[in-house]
């Protein structure tokens, strides 16, 4: 997993604020244009803008300019980076449990 | 909890409460589970209190042991609850673990079949870490040390 560190950084510091949470959930259900995203989030247009610069700078959503309106799309791949990392964490924290069950329940626990 | 980031795990584990917990506060037992075979732990510190030392190292050879875990307890309930964070390590120096900052909470509650298990893990915002950059770290202990040293004078000279 060390060679995901530094993409995974970037990843999670896009996914560390609830507004850029927000825009990749929304971003799931298919492309949508800046400004109907905008109107969606109770912000300035250039404090939005910021998240958007964020999400596209670390690789969670690319923006596609056709005349003047720039669409939002999601990075799916990148995001997957997250999910394999996160599905990699419970993987170690469900067998550590297992390996304390098997231990606590083990012959030699019950005699203490 | 923020289903991005975190991670929630529940179980009934079929012993008492003071076994499990005992497997998670003596060191001896903690270092039987901790690690998957066939690597070994040794348990360094562990100092079930708040602000405690929760310290691991790990060897996949018996011989050579490298660092595992730096951590430090925020709160201990007898037999109930754990939390601790690798955000700060076991000198409380803040960290900044690789790859990310984690809290993980373990909860034990009675269960007619043994014991109702239940861990949280919530991972970091490295965003914090930018942030903290960008504000300029010495500028801003610089400033409050002066505010502070006028304010100090300020009372002296009353």
């Amino acid at each position: 997993m060390a060679q995901y560190s530094a993409e995974l950084d970037g990843v999670f510091v896009a996914l560390a604020d609830p507004t850029r949470r927000a825009v990749v959930r929304r971003l799931g259900l298919g492309p949508t244009s800046v400004g109907e995203l905008a109107r969606e989030f109770p912000m300035t247009l250039p404090s939005f803008m910021k998240h958007v610069r964020t999400l596209e700078s670390n690789g969670l959503i690319r923006t596609v300019k056709s005349g003047r309106v720039r669409t939002c799309v999601l990075n799916r791949e990148r995001l997957a980076l997250v999910d394999d990392w996160l599905a990699e964490q419970r993987r170690i924290w469900e067998e550590r449990t297992d390996r304390l069950e098997q231990f606590v329940t083990g012959p030699e626990e019950s005699s203490p | 909890m923020n289903p991005d980031l975190d991670l929630v795990l529940e179980r009934i584990i079929r012993a008492p409460r003071a076994t499990v917990w005992s497997a998670w506060t003596d060191p001896a037992k903690l270092a039987q589970w901790w690690v998957p075979a066939p690597s070994r732990c040794r348990v360094d510190r562990l100092e079930v209190r708040p602000g405690g030392a929760f310290v691991t190292r790990l060897s996949d050879d018996g011989a050579v042991y490298a660092p595992n875990l730096d951590a430090c307890f925020l709160l201990v309930e007898e037999l109930e609850r754990l939390v601790f964070t690798n955000a700060v390590t076991s000198d409380w120096r803040p960290a900044i673990p690789e790859p990310v900052a984690m809290t993980a909470t373990v909860t034990l509650t009675d269960h007619p079949d043994g014991t109702g298990y239940r861990v949280l893990v919530k991972h970091g915002d490295p965003e914090s870490r930018a942030r903290h950059e960008k504000l300029g770290f010495a500028e801003g202990w610089g400033m409050v040390t002066g505010q502070l040293a006028a304010v100090a004078e300020g009372l002296a000279a009353r």
